[in-house]
């Protein structure tokens, strides 16, 4: 985004600015010399770079290849170890239906508590009203590319991993990952893969066989009955990777433009429904082929019609992990009343019986060691014709991953987002 | 008003010349008047003026450098343009990605006026003249619909058009005819319908209340000096009710303008995007927040145009009548 020359230490605003602003507004003339008199009189205002917003220098992006330990600051340590639950309530702050009813009826009867679980559609709306402090959540379910930004504005605790002892549970490579090392401010909740759903009975072709398969989404015989996440970044990536842009969070203009034009083409061929609904649109026949998550097609088997049995469902992603990977995480947020509590439920939702309860009802799989991805099906966790939903660990070292993204980057995202969005 | 009418006249209330208004006031109108104004005046500063100079302070404030969430910025001083200027810049020419979908929502918004006109003016005009002792029933029933919200009257639409919907089945009677359209997947006209379904009864109730009011000694009259039905109408009827008229379309234009949730629930598809639409999606998006402002400032000046025309129209024709 362009800056404005206030930035460059003039004064914070200049009268051709005011005209302009007052211009807009429709102001009357004798308001506003009244207004540059009192402009003339009084000392710079010292406003915040309006408008653009001014990058922020200290914004640290963590990536595979440069793994980030999040600093621990003076004004904001980990509680001490030992200390006594609160007596709750305890506030989750989480989407909807991604914990099971059952875990959290375990977690109340274990500590004689209350769990208040709030949700969000998306973290964008969460930022905004975790930011505002009107309600002290205690633990909030983002993905990991939010973590610098609610580091950085002091929003998370760390955490003091003697509360937390099943931590050890999880993957390896979640004990100490590349975007918190040291799993200082984080745990991990689920993985899934991001990747193609349908349902044979309104997509005759074998997607997954197809030399692309992300061009399915394009194929304007399916006009009508395309899904896509309403999800900036996970939207804008599968495009990006379809038309062979392999890096997810490039800050080169003529990517973002491969993407513009793709998009483009996606709304006129398929008129594509943007939603995050695609778990019940699918089976409910609105949509016939989506962009879906694993999760999500694996809970689509649930939203049947009576009678309609699950085989009519396909998922697809890359056999050798080559697309999108993600996981979600826990974290404490500084502004919550419970702590202490907090962390308890951080540590019962990643013991091995819960969380595989758990998944049961979410559909997500959690990253524990003692999942074996190859027996999920024979375990009843998938059906056989969603064995293709199961997250390997394997792929986590070769997938692509989408990043936090510096200021100016995410801006310019955004914009081609919107622009889709606004239907242009 | 009554300086202009009398130029000359002295300024002295007290002047037997000009007779001011207020001596003709009631005792204890000088504090009566303010303080049943009080309740409305404040109101209008809690609610409307308070809550349009927050926007202004978004439209025109800052954004948070790390977040990239809006900082209002209360002081016109350190007002930034940036972001209603990046707006206006891209409704039309190369950059006009915005004027796609204002130029949907003035047809969707007038499209769907014309057919709740069309269907309100008739039904309205039974009920209030020639619907005789069902008056009663008939206006329950035309207020039936207020008692669901609009949100889950739009909820049921979706059920209904749903592939394996009711719909679907009606048309295909009973599997003679295909009856496989797909309703819910991005069509204009659908998104149209539903605004007509949504917004029908905002306009035949108030066409109800001022086609009841009409004076019937004036249709007589016309009947009486020889119009036939049509010519009475058309000659008394239609311009003494056209103020309604106005009103009542203004009365489901303005919110159609904003609706945004309908696009959503029978279309989802960016190709039906209004400009509630692009509000819904900027305003909680990092760093557009002040765009979802700006939008909100054009739809407010969109509506102010036809609102003054409202005005102007009904001080007229109260002029014509005093």
């Amino acid at each position: 985004m362009e800056q404005s020359p206030r930035r460059a230490g003039q004064p914070a605003f200049d009268r051709r600015a005011l005209l302009r602003n007052a211009a807009l507004l429709g102001i009357s003339v004798p308001a506003l010399s009244a207004l540059l008199q009192a402009c003339a009189d009084s000392p710079t205002g010292s406003g915040k770079g309006p408008g653009g917003g001014t990058p922020t220098e200290g914004l640290k992006i963590a990536s595979p290849d440069n793994p980030v330990t999040w600093d621990i600051a003076d004004d904001n340590q980990p509680i001490a170890d030992g200390l006594q639950p609160e007596k709750g309530p305890l506030r989750v702050y989480n989407y909807a239906d991604y914990l099971g009813p059952g875990v959290i009826k375990a977690f109340e009867e274990k500590y004689g508590v209350d769990v208040k679980v709030s949700t969000f559609n998306d973290t964008d709306e969460a930022i905004t009203k975790i930011r505002t402090g009107a309600v002290p959540f205690d633990i909030y379910f983002p993905s990991y590319d939010q973590i610098g930004r609610l580091v950085t504005a002091k929003l998370i605790r760390p955490l003091n991993h003697s509360y937390i002892p099943n931590l050890t549970n999880v993957w390896e490579s979640f004990q100490s990952p590349w975007y918190d090392g040291e799993a200082r401010y984080s745990v991990p909740y689920s993985v899934y893969t991001t990747g193609v759903g349908w349902r044979t009975d309104k997509v005759s072709e074998d997607v997954a066989a197809l030399d692309n398969p992300y061009d399915a989404l394009w194929n304007s015989d399916y006009k009508g009955m395309v899904g896509i996440i309403d999800d900036w970044h996970t939207a804008m990536a599968m495009v990006a990777l379809r038309s062979g842009v392999t890096d997810v969070n490039s800050e080169n203009p003529a990517d973002l433009e491969v993407i513009q034009t793709a998009l483009t083409e996606l709304s006129a061929a398929t008129k594509p429904k943007v939603t995050v609904s695609m778990y019940n649109d699918l089976p409910a026949g609105q949509l016939g082929i989506s962009q879906m998550w694993s999760g999500d097609i694996v809970n689509a088997q649930y939203y049947l019609p009576k009678g309609q049995s699950a085989d009519i469902l396909r998922y697809w992603f890359p056999e050798d992990g080559k697309g999108l990977v993600d996981n979600d995480l826990m974290l404490v947020l500084k502004g919550g009343n419970n702590p202490v509590l907090a962390h308890l439920f951080l540590n019962h939702l990643l013991d091995e019986k819960t969380s595989l309860k758990n998944f049961g009802y979410i559909g997500y799989q959690p990253p524990q060691n003692s999942i074996d991805t190859d027996s999920l099906v024979a375990d009843g966790y998938l059906p056989e014709n969603l064995a293709t939903a199961a997250v390997r660990k394997e792929w986590f070292d070769v997938a692509y991953r989408l990043l936090e993204l510096t200021v100016d980057n995410d801006a310019a995202w955004h914009q081609v987002w919107q622009q889709f969005k606004a239907g242009a | 008003m009554t300086a202009a009418l009398l130029p000359d006249a002295p300024e002295s209330p007290e002047s037997p010349a000009a007779p001011s208004r207020r001596t003709r006031e009631p005792r204890g109108g000088r504090v009566l008047g303010p303080l049943l104004a009080l309740p409305g005046v404040a109101w209008l500063l809690l609610f409307f003026v308070a809550p349009l100079y927050v926007v202004l302070a978004v439209v025109f404030g800052g954004v948070d450098p790390v977040f990239r969430t809006v900082i209002p910025v209360w002081n016109p001083v350190l007002w930034s343009s940036d972001q209603p200027i990046y707006v206006l810049t891209h409704i039309v020419g190369s950059d006009g990605i915005f004027g796609p979908a204002l130029l949907r929502t003035a047809v969707y918004v007038f499209t769907a006026s014309c057919l709740c006109l069309l269907i309100a003016f008739p039904i309205a005009y039974y009920v209030a003249r020639l619907s005789g002792r069902w008056k009663g029933l008939l206006l329950t029933m035309l207020i039936a619909p207020f008692w669901i919200s609009y949100m889950m009257r739009m909820l049921a639409w979706v059920n209904l058009l749903a592939n394996d919907g009711i719909v679907n089945k009606v048309i295909s009677l009973g599997g003679i005819f295909p009856g496989d359209t797909e309703w819910l997947s991005g069509k204009s006209i659908v998104v149209i319908l539903g605004l007509v379904y949504g917004y029908v009864p905002y306009m035949i109730i108030p066409l109800f209340a001022g086609l009841d009011r009409l004076p019937t000694n004036l249709i007589e009259g016309a009947r009486d000096l020889g119009a036939n039905r049509f010519s009475a109408f058309w000659r008394v009827t239609w311009p003494m009710s056209r103020p309604v008229v106005i009103a009542s379309i203004l009365l489901t234009c303005l919110p159609m303008l904003g609706d945004y949730f309908t696009s959503d629930l029978l279309s989802g598809a960016p190709s039906t995007s209004m400009v509630g639409n692009l509000i819904n999606n900027t305003v909680l998006t990092p760093g557009q927040t002040g765009q979802a402002g700006a939008f909100v400032l054009l739809v407010l000046l969109v509506s102010l145009l036809p609102m003054v025309y409202y005005v102007r129209s009904v001080s007229r024709s109260d002029g014509a009548i005093g």
